[in-house]
């Protein structure tokens, strides 16, 4: 069934009892299509480990329902095609790396063959083959996390649901799993991302939601959610001012307005309602002698809209320019 | 599950404590095995030396020392802390296994000449080789009993914990399989591992005192099932406790609080003892909870020295017939237990107990949140 979702939550909801009831997940209906890298964002108690968890079958919903490629989460079997690699994971210290490896695989219930074959292979892919002999309690904490994302990747998954990967990992490392990441994509499997890292997520996502306080506050993908309504950038010659003022060209914050004065090209911005208005002020400006060097959709960074949505959850999205442009 | 009965091996092996079982079984049954000396001559005991020192070399007082040795055994067996010298103590050079102990069997209980008439199934089915023996097996399945229950509970107590600690249970739950399939995995490899463990400690036992004696005594394995069955019982406690708090010290902590509690309603009279408004309370307690010293006293030695602990401990079974014991004698068979079936309840009752643990800690398990 192609047009199966990889995950599809249905007014999945969840309040942790106790004395005082809290709710970690507002009722959420969300569905993450099968390839996609699918981030999910959110400070911290916002809910998305719980998602994750609930989806895994690890914490039981208090209302609504989910599925994994069409099985219900509280079927075992809906996890049959999933890898996890959980936040804060805890090894049995008296393992081997590949000892691990092959334990937590045999209780999948991966064959004796594709253990044999798959393990040498994800212990290189995570730079991990000199270790794997070594104890797991000797590992680093980026080791761990490594060996994490291998055994998570053990039964061949497709969908995999990765809870901050790149915690304690160097630079290098996270270099690796955001390649490692890419390649997954490549290979059509649904990557779940869960993470802090927003500039990872920025690059490797194709799509993201924003959770706030277990509800979500934006969702799509990340070209459409940094996008800053129908603001654009533009580097020209300099504009006459009443010209400017005319089009409501706004000087770009992100250009010191010193440096600007002197400049042969100067950047500005735009805000236009539609595309025939833009090429209508484009017009404009060439009639008056300026020379259009470049425009482009003002966007700000992932994690300045993460910042904004989360210290102004009902805000609508925010028009401000940015310090700087995102490098995509 | 298989994965998880592996791992869990695993982990119990890399524990040293469990190990170390291993190795203090083993040497329970090679100080047994060198340290007892024994001449057998047609069946019968006649001299027995114990790290090399002859114990007694006298004839016809052979039947009072075996029953004393064997009373102290069993009594050994029941408080878990008598010295195995000392309920070893038998040499006799009289009384084959074709004529009995007649000369001791008027003794029964009795300290002279004019003592009762000997009672059907009394030590008239019991040589001082026998005796032996069961001395020894009673002593050996009530140690393990008591303390080898309590190491295992100490060895094996956090493993059910680990099932619901943040990291582990996220790695291991996040499997295709039932909560009750890992749960009874874990299960699984703790049972295996105990159950091997009394194999070989009691196994060894028996065959190190069969080799020595010529006697085989094949009832004495019934304690192998009987002292596991009981570690289930706490171990059910255990994982009720680990289900529910998260806990392993607590856990531990709540088995071993219960078996004292049961140890102090074992006391004798203790509900009349009590004032009346406690009384029910008393009385309730001990109907519900696990009969962990009455089965440790009567029915564990009962299963591993068979006839021979009823009869000098008194017992008498009002069931059996004395024909029926006669001809079981004359047969050669050993006698059945006098009370079995009443020293079984409260094992039964224990058994029930811990089916409901075990019930409500998977329930608990499977609502539980990782």
């Amino acid at each position: 069934m192609p047009d199966t979702p990889a995950v599809r939550a249905e007014a999945l909801a969840k309040t942790y009892g106790g004395k005082r009831p809290v709710t970690a997940l507002h009722p959420l209906t969300m569905t993450v299509a099968a390839g996609e890298t699918f981030g999910l964002l959110g400070p911290n108690g916002a809910g998305k480990t719980t998602f994750v968890k609930l989806l895994l079958g690890l914490v039981k919903p208090t209302g609504g329902a989910a599925e994994i490629l069409g099985v219900d989460v509280s079927r075992p079997e809906a996890r049959v095609p999933t890898g996890f690699l959980p936040e804060g994971h805890r090894f049995p210290p008296f393992l081997t790396g590949r000892e691990a490896l092959d334990v937590l695989a045999r209780i999948h219930g991966v064959s004796p063959a594709d253990r044999a074959a798959r393990a040498p292979d994800l212990l290189d892919r995570v730079r991990l083959s000199d270790a794997a002999d070594r104890r797991v309690g000797t590992y680093s904490k980026g080791m761990l996390q490594r060996l994490g994302i291998a055994q998570a990747l053990m039964n061949r998954p497709r969908v995999v649901f990765l809870d901050e990967p790149t915690d304690g990992v160097d630079p290098v490392g996270r270099r690796e799993i955001r390649d490692l990441i890419e390649s997954l994509r490549g290979e059509g499997v649904t990557v779940f991302l869960n993470s802090h890292l927003l500039s990872e997520v920025e690059r490797v996502c194709t799509r993201v939601a924003i959770l706030d306080r277990g509800r979500v506050v934006r969702d799509g993908s990340v070209e459409a959610l940094t996008r800053q309504g129908r603001a654009w950038r533009l580097r020209s010659t300099p504009v006459p001012s009443d010209l400017a003022a005319r089009l409501g060209l706004d000087p770009d914050p992100a250009e010191p307005p010193a440096e600007a004065a002197d400049a042969v090209l100067v950047r500005s911005v735009l805000t236009v309602p539609d595309r025939a208005s833009l090429n209508a002020a484009l017009d404009a400006l060439r009639a008056a002698g300026v020379e259009v060097d470049a425009v482009e959709p003002l966007r700000q960074s992932l994690e300045d809209l993460f910042v904004d949505v989360v210290t102004h959850p009902d805000a609508a999205p925010s028009f401000s320019a940015p310090a700087e442009a995102p490098a995509r | 599950m298989t994965g998880l009965l592996l791992l869990t091996l695993r982990e119990l092996r890399a524990r040293k404590v469990i190990v170390g079982l291993f190795v203090v079984a083993t040497a329970v049954w090679l100080t047994l095995s060198l340290a007892l000396q024994l001449d057998v001559v047609d069946g019968s005991l006649a001299g027995a030396r114990l790290f090399g020192e002859t114990i007694r070399d006298e004839a016809a007082t052979d039947s009072l020392d075996a029953e004393a040795s064997l009373k102290a055994a069993i009594k050994a067996a029941g408080d878990s802390a008598a010295s195995v010298p000392d309920s070893l103590a038998v040499d006799s050079r009289v009384a084959t296994a074709d004529s009995g102990v007649s000369a001791g069997t008027a003794a029964v209980g009795a300290s002279g000449d004019d003592g009762p008439e000997p009672m059907p199934g009394s030590l008239d089915s019991l040589n001082p080789l026998q005796a032996l023996v069961f001395g020894a097996q009673a002593f050996a399945s009530g140690a393990a009993y008591w303390v080898g229950i309590l190491l295992c509970l100490f060895a094996t107590g956090g493993l059910v914990a680990g099932l619901v600690e943040p990291g582990q249970a996220d790695l291991l739950l996040s499997k295709p399989l039932s909560r009750s399939a890992v749960l009874a995995g874990r299960l699984a490899g703790v049972g295996v591992v105990t159950l091997a463990l009394l194999t070989y400690l009691l196994g060894a036992v028996w065959i190190v005192m069969a080799v020595k004696t010529g006697f085989w005594n094949p009832r004495f394995l019934l304690a192998i099932p009987a002292v596991w069955a009981m570690f289930a019982v706490l171990y059910g406690v255990v994982t009720l406790a680990s289900v529910w708090s998260g806990s392993g010290p607590l856990a531990l902590v709540v088995t071993l609080g219960l078996v004292f509690t049961t140890l102090v309603l074992a006391i004798p009279g203790l509900p009349l003892a009590v004032n009346a408004t406690v009384r029910p309370v008393v009385s309730g307690l001990g109907a519900v909870l696990p009969r962990f010293a009455t089965v440790g006293a009567n029915l564990v030695p009962h299963l591993a020295a068979g006839a021979g602990l009823a009869t000098l401990t008194g017992e008498t079974d009002d069931e059996a017939e004395p024909d029926e014991a006669e001809t079981d004698e004359a047969d050669g068979a050993q006698p059945g237990p006098p009370s079995l079936v009443a020293d079984t309840v409260p094992l039964l009752t224990s058994l029930l107990f811990g089916a409901v643990c075990y019930a409500a800690a998977f329930a608990l398990f499977h609502r539980r949140d990782a």
